[in-house]
């Protein structure tokens, strides 16, 4: 098929509107959640059409204006076409769309089509086609015409004079496509057919021969084909450049230039976007219009959805505007307050005309002279700076898009000249260091060049490599060299990978290799699987699937959009043959590596990846685990700890041969029989303990651990609550730094503080008490909590010196503080920003008596 | 035309893929230079970059600090710092920002936006203080009789940082200090728990603490003395842990002891805050997921945002400016939350045709029954780019490295490290991993979705292992996720076919190569800093400094190194053109035009240079057909735009850069 210049396209679509194709059928569509097919009836000719919009909707994407089409009906009840008007004859066929470039409109008025009363002869229709195509066309001889019938092919056609019509066909180029309904193809025949379907199938083979393009297909597989992801080929323009080797100004004689064109190898295609739309209000006129209409005749309710355009607005803050603006003559001093509030918290349009264009320099502005600052004066063109070896190469470096560099393809001297660079860069295994600025004035850029030999051409490849401005030097921790806070380094540590796990990791890449893991080649050997010349972007042709159904159906609860085509997913999984053949590698894995997902947290307040203090596990979800009564889960574990002890844990579960902890080293595992080895974890795991434990009140971690209570660890917290008793500061701290459950916090340790007060023996933790107030005031205060702290501190008080037990020492305790424990006042509140209905006054009194 | 209006200019369709580091760089950074201000760091010396002048390390900590402002202000020019100094006797006054911090600390600038005067005081600071070295003593006094407690300077800093730092911001205190041991004798215990304690208190008001310390051959800085018991790692937040006394397993990832001269390279490694672009599971095999990290360690530097003013008389404003989405026929403003999605509707009919059918009103809309839709919501839209994946990084299987070729490249790589904080054992398991691809020289193929509003992209991953050069920078451990292109992405050669050089010329070119070829090299970044947009900020710069730009001053590092090249391979090269020049395949005349008819119809008369070259010697050249001229300006990679009079204009200015050898 010689290469088609895109656009500048004539398609005619015959469409058969005949009484037959008012025949209905069973489809099956995705349902309404996408998955589960279902089936649902339409006509033949909505079927079919399906095609022919595809079609339409595809130039409408493409925006080309130079893509054409027009439709013609045949079986159409009047007849309406330029052979008919001059000649007479041809009945029955209506020029149903003028030839033009298809809009929305053109996809509305061939959904609305429904089948007719009379039957129509494709072989008018297709007369009709190419002379009104010709016509249109005039003396535009290059274009492409192309002609497509939809039909079913169950009425009579005249097919006498069909060489004539062929001939013609073949003289101006035309590409005929018949999509027919329930026709014959290699891979289905169709039994129960009529006698006359059978005869004009016939035909349009037979046609289908004589044409040097035609084309007959079933229409249940042309819609299958038109599904398939076609990627939108683009040839890259070639701009004119110069590639400059020396200092071709200065010392010309041992410089060269070589005259060069560029052109994209890569570039990135994303996928199109969708419009917005929105509904249109009714205008009152409208309104009153449509109630008439449904009055007359009961007419459909029809909503109007208008295509939205985006309108960029500016604004300047009213009160900055009038600061500076001089008063009025008569004074604005006049007016009065309120309507000056008003107005500053209105906003000012400015319009962009009237805007300089400008900079920041921090919290200066910086006014730029013309819009912009003077531009680096350089020149345009391609500087070789060195060469290095390819083997030093950083791929990961890499920035953009890859370009050809081209020898200027007129010029023998100039491809010679490049060619000879390319080779010996070849020979040499180097690449070059080239700083390549595309216009005068432009901005230069750093990049790599690679040669590159196709079969009958040398080339360059270029890729841009970042500025020293472009690369971040963070820190990252050593994976393979621990050092303690010592200064010693640590050879075992639950981060760093043991050999037997290293053996587990090298036998899962090998199993996993795609080297050998693709179909077979013609000689039988194995291909690599995943080539990238084979793999869709998947949300380019599935987001142009959903905009094309969207475009072409009349509601999507009825029609649901179908599932992506399987060639977007194909990789989206590893080969299954890969994957049997890793399974035991992938298990020894899991084993060996032992990695558990840490709860996650609810929804955290601050999303600053940078504070990590809220990387910890969720108190809540772990409490949930728990059952009454067991010692509660530890409130921080340290990540090493978790470490061990998940990793212990689960080794006495599942992993008996998992013996990474072993202090005595790792080779001699193998030889352990199952319960010894179980034994050793549980030692382990208590070596662990103290190893990692030095003090023994420190808490333990996962809540695994409640398989063996040990009283002193528990964080002794009721169900449901998030501070335990044990450590309330610690507990609440936490859950602060946390920060998403700060009422809860503020509420439960409340609790804590009344609770323990009225216990007996509270005595000694007293001063762990207020220390807790302190803190909970302060929270209080600051996370706008003030109504829960007064609410607790009124309540202390009762429970204190009310209550049965009470515990009037402890308010003594508290009173001596005064004034920093007492109801936080409303000053107290406005000045951290929050609101009190206690007075100054009222806090001072509650405090003192 | 306007420089900038593509950078204005708001995509189209704002679901367009966010650009990857929009929703990183929108975050504001906060830095509190905390600065000692003891004896020792007012000591003064030689200075070693200038004669005759006098430094001390206070001096270099304040250049430092003014440097990094000085570079912050470019990056991020919403990004705060501040400067407190301790073991001072100055004191604020009260009223002013920091009246109420402990005893012994100072705050010099509170924290505020960097703008120009405050770094213009600075540098009027350091300039006075060159000139007059007790300057700096006389103004912070210095405590000579003890040193505050570092627990009181983590709480002064607290207090600064929460008057001055807005809550969503990354919080940094810069820790510089020369004296590893504040407290020594019996309160150093006592000491070390109260700074630990404060410093926990930062660290839960969301700040983290980046020490330099100051260390020279006489007294090395050691960080055992006091600090590593005191600092926390910065990737374990157990704060359990450091109430017990025991050991913390690992120390922190970020202690930087530097020798005071080489404190603002220090710096700058911490300048830009590390944050994390994504935190997704990385899926090795089903059920077999560990949690990683991704971090842009190389990102194209921009020139800062353009901004609109208003000019107001007296001063600028910036103005704020507001997207809208208008049904233009009816001038109305759609409101966000019913905007729905679907399919352009392609340009109006033509005028005269088909106009009895539709209203023209209705151009540009879509008539729906009621209860039908054909518009999808914006969360159906987002799926259609996702295909429903979450977040998340899933391996396909490993192939070898030499499978990964130069082309295959269309965006900058994202550099990966395991997350112990999601799935515990993903260090073990993504070191193990790590190691094995390196000694089996393996790639992965992975599919990556790493955001929820991307699209899903193959990657190829290259391990990196990691290496600690001389000057202390360690090449970090991990993963370099490098985007494939897709077979959308990838195009087709333009050109087939061309002449190609003989062995010889081949030969030749060879000798000069080898010349120029760096025989360890690689491509230096660092030794390339972009030309254009440090012209861009040096004018930027003087202009909010109300300098003048100086541009004779201003030096392009990317220009090539012309002397060497000429004196190592000068000689080389004129030998190879030479044999280029006379080579038989390069002086065909008529050039075959591959695959390129159309062309070859044009070019059918081709004036060669020499009579050009003839004709403008004679100042002829208007003799030539504009065609002829056009032609002679496309060999030469030159614009044929403009009327005849420009094109001659041209071909002569050529001729004249290029005279005939």
């Amino acid at each position: 098929m010689p290469a088609e210049r895109a656009g500048y396209t004539v398609t005619m679509f015959l469409v058969d509107i005949s009484p037959s194709m008012g025949k209905t059928r069973p489809v099956s569509v995705a349902g309404p959640d996408g998955k589960n097919a279902q089936t649902i009836e339409m006509t033949n000719l909505e079927w079919s059409l399906q095609y022919a919009m595809l079609k339409i909707q595809e130039m409408i994407f493409n925006g080309r204006k130079t893509d054409k089409c027009g439709v013609i009906l045949f079986g159409s009840k009047e007849t309406n076409n330029i052979i008919n008007e001059e000649n007479g004859g041809y009945e029955n066929v209506s020029e149903y769309i003028p030839v033009a470039h298809p809009n929305a409109a053109t996809l509305a008025k061939l959904q609305a089509l429904e089948p007719s009363t009379v039957a129509g002869d494709p072989i008018d229709a297709l007369i009709v086609a190419i002379e009104t195509q010709d016509r249109f066309l005039g003396n535009k001889k290059t274009w492409t015409r192309k002609i497509c019938i939809l039909t079913d092919g169950e009425n009579l056609m005249e097919v006498e004079d069909w060489e004539a019509t062929v001939a013609k066909m073949n003289a101006l180029g035309i590409q005929l496509t018949v999509v027919g309904v329930d026709f014959d193809d290699k891979s289905r025949q169709y039994e129960d057919k009529s006698d006359i379907k059978r005869v004009n199938e016939a035909f349009y083979q037979g046609l289908e021969a004589k044409l040097e393009h035609g084309a007959v297909g079933n229409c249940d597989h042309v819609l299958s084909e038109i599904a398939l992801p076609d990627v939108r080929e683009v040839k890259s323009t070639m701009t004119g450049n110069v590639l400059r080797i020396g200092d071709t100004e200065g010392r010309p004689n041992e410089a060269v230039e070589i005259m060069i064109k560029t052109s994209k190898a890569t570039a990135l295609a994303r996928p199109k976007g969708f419009k917005k739309f929105a509904r249109r209000k009714r205008t009152a006129e409208e309104e009153v219009e449509a109630a008439e209409r449904m009055d007359e005749d009961e007419a459909e309710d029809i909503m109007t959805f208008a295509q939205l355009h985006m309108r960029s607005e500016y604004y300047l803050e009213d009160d900055k505007a009038d600061a500076s603006a001089p008063r009025s003559a008569n004074g604005g001093a006049d007016d009065d307050a309120e309507a000056q509030a008003e107005r500053d918290k209105r906003l000012v349009k400015v319009e962009k005309e009237e805007l300089v264009r400008g900079y920041k320099y921090g919290a200066s502005f910086v006014p730029a002279p013309d819009g912009e600052f003077p531009k680096l004066p350089v020149r345009k063109g391609m500087d070789l700076c060195g060469f290095f070896p390819n083997k030093y190469f950083r791929r990961e470096l890499a920035m953009g898009e890859v370009y050809y560099v081209w020898a200027d393809p007129a010029s023998p001297m100039q491809q010679v000249a490049l060619s000879s660079i390319v080779q010996a860069m070849e020979n040499e295994h180097v690449l070059a260091i080239a700083r390549w600025i595309k216009t005068d004035k432009g901005e230069p850029r750093m990049g790599v060049l690679a040669p590159y030999a196709f079969e009958e051409i040398d080339c360059l490849l270029w890729v841009q490599m970042p500025f020293a401005d472009d690369v971040r030097n963070f820190t990252f921790a050593s994976l393979q060299t621990l050092i303690n806070k010592k200064g010693e380094v640590v050879k075992e540590h639950p981060y760093l990978p043991t050999d037997k796990q290293l053996d587990a990791m090298a036998d899962f890449v090998d199993a996993m290799d795609l080297m050998d893991a693709g179909e077979k080649d013609e000689e039988g050997y194995r291909k690599q699987w995943f080539d990238t010349r084979d793999s869709y972007n998947p949300a380019i042709h599935r987001t142009k699937q959903a905009l094309f159904h969207a475009a072409i159906v009349q509601d999507i609860n009825t029609h649901p959009l179908p599932p992506p085509h399987e060639e977007l997913t194909k990789y989206f999984d590893p080969p299954r043959r890969v994957l049997k053949r890793a399974r035991s590698a992938i298990q020894e894995c899991k084993r060996s590596f032992n990695v558990r997902k840490v709860p996650k947290k609810v929804a955290r307040v601050r999303k600053d990846e940078h504070v990590r203090a809220h990387d910890e596990d969720d108190e809540t979800i772990l409490l949930d685990r728990q059952g009454p009564g067991r010692a509660g889960p530890s409130q921080s574990p340290t990540q090493s700890r978790v470490l061990a002890q998940s990793q212990s844990h689960s080794q006495r579960q599942t992993s008996p041969m998992h013996t990474q902890k072993k202090p005595s080293g790792n080779d001699s595992d193998s030889s352990h029989t199952e319960p010894e080895d179980e034994e050793e974890d549980e030692e382990e795991e208590l070596l662990l303990d103290a190893k990692h434990r030095p003090e023994p009140t420190a808490p333990l971690p996962t809540p695994a651990r409640s398989l063996s209570p040990d009283p002193r660890i528990g964080r002794n917290r009721e169900p449901g609550r998030i501070i335990g008793f044990t450590y309330p500061l610690a507990d609440f701290r936490k859950n602060i730094a946390q920060g998403d459950v700060i009422t809860k916090a503020v509420e439960d340790l409340g609790y804590v503080i009344k609770e323990v007060t009225i216990r007996p023996f509270s005595s000694r933790r007293h001063g762990e008490m207020v220390k807790c107030m302190h803190e909970l005031r302060k929270v209080s205060l600051e996370e706008d909590e003030i109504d829960a702290w007064n609410d607790f501190i009124r309540e202390l008080k009762d429970t204190c010196l009310k209550s049965k037990p009470g515990n009037k020492e402890f308010w003594d305790d508290v009173r001596s503080f005064g004034r920093p424990l007492s109801l936080i006042s409303q000053p107290e509140a406005r000045k951290a920003g929050g609101k009190s209905t206690i007075s100054e006054s009222e806090a001072q009194k509650f405090i003192q008596d | 035309m306007a420089p900038y209006d593509d950078w204005n200019k708001i995509e189209d369709d704002e679901d367009e893929e966010l650009q990857d580091y929009s929703l990183y760089e929108g975050k504001r950074d906060v830095i509190l230079f905390c600065i000692d201000c003891s004896p020792s760091m007012l000591e003064m010396r030689e200075d070693e970059r200038y004669e005759d002048v006098q430094t001390c390390n206070l001096m270099v900590a304040l250049e430092a600090a003014m440097q990094i402002q000085k570079r912050k202000v470019l990056v991020g020019p919403n990004d705060a710092v501040g400067i407190m100094l301790f073991n001072t006797t100055k004191r604020n006054t009260s009223g002013q920002a920091g009246a109420d911090i402990k005893k012994g600390s100072y705050v010099h600038q509170p924290i505020a936006t960097i703008d120009a005067p405050k770094v213009m005081d600075l540098v009027q600071l350091l300039d006075e203080a060159r000139e007059n070295p007790e300057m700096l003593r006389e103004m912070f006094p210095p405590m000579t009789d003890k040193r505050v407690p570092i627990g009181d300077v983590f709480t002064s800093c607290n207090w600064v940082m929460r008057d001055g730092a807005p809550k969503t911001a990354t919080k940094r205190i810069f820790l510089i200090t020369d004296e590893d041991d504040p407290h020594p004798g019996s309160s150093r215990n006592r000491m070390m728990t109260s700074a630990r304690t404060t410093l926990v208190d930062l660290v839960q008001a969301g700040v983290t603490v980046e020490p330099f310390f100051i260390g020279t051959d006489e007294k090395p800085f050691d960080a055992t003395q006091f600090y590593s018991g005191v600092l926390l790692p910065t990737n374990i937040t157990d704060l359990d842990e450091f109430t017990d006394d025991g050991p913390a397993p690992i120390l922190p990832e970020s202690i930087s002891i530097t020798r005071v001269d080489e404190l603002l390279s220090q710096m700058r490694f911490h300048e830009v805050p590390k944050r994390a672009l994504f935190s997704v599971p990385f899926t090795l095999a089903p059920g077999f997921v560990i949690g990683v990290k991704g971090y842009g360690l190389i990102t194209e530097q921009k020139k800062g945002a353009y901004k609109y003013f208003a000019d107001l008389g007296d001063r600028m404003e910036p103005v704020t400016s507001r997207t809208a989405y208008v049904d233009e026929e009816r001038d109305a403003e759609a409101d966000k939350a019913e905007i729905l999605y679907g399919m352009d509707l392609g340009a109006p009919m033509a005028d005269g045709e088909d106009t009895e059918d539709v209203k023209e009103s209705e151009a540009g809309t879509r008539q729906v029954r009621l209860g039908s839709r054909v518009f999808y919501t914006a969360d159906e839209v987002r799926s259609f780019r996702t295909l429903g994946l979450e977040p998340g990084i899933k391996l396909l299987g490993f192939k070898d490295r030499s499978e990964l070729s130069f082309e295959d490249n269309v965006k900058h790589s994202v550099f990966v490290y395991p997350d112990e904080m999601t799935y515990s054992g993903s260090k073990r398991t993504f070191a193990a991993l790590l190691r094995t691809m390196i000694d089996k020289r393996k790639i992965a193929i992975v599919l990556a979705l790493t955001r929820r509003n991307a699209s899903p992209v193959f990657c190829a991953v290259l391990p990196q292992a990691e290496k600690v050069d001389e000057s202390g920078w360690r090449e970090p451990p991990g993963f370099h996720l490098i985007p494939l292109p897709f077979a959308d992405d990838i195009r087709a050669a333009p050109l087939l076919k061309a002449f190609r050089a003989s062995n010889e010329l081949k030969k030749a070119a060879q000798q000069w190569i080898t010349k120029l070829k760096v025989k360890n090299g690689s491509y230096p970044p660092d030794s390339y800093p972009n030309p254009a947009l440090a012209f861009h900020n040096a004018q930027l710069e003087a202009s909010a400094f109300r300098e003048d730009f100086d541009e004779e001053g201003f030096e392009d590092l990317t220009v090539p190194k012309h002397d060497m090249m000429h004196k190592r391979a000068g000689k080389l090269i004129q030998e190879w053109k030479n044999a280029l020049l006379e080579d038989e395949t390069a002086n065909i005349i008529a050039a075959p035009t591959a695959g390129r008819k159309r062309k070859a119809d044009t070019q059918d008369v081709v004036v060669d240079e020499a009579e050009i070259r003839r004709l403008n010697d004679a100042e002829q050249l208007r003799k030539l057909r504009v065609e002829d001229l056009k032609n002679f300006l496309k060999s030469k990679s030159e614009p044929v735009s403009g009327k005849k009079d420009e094109l001659i204009e041209r071909v002569a200015a050529w001729l004249d850069a290029h005279p005939q050898l």
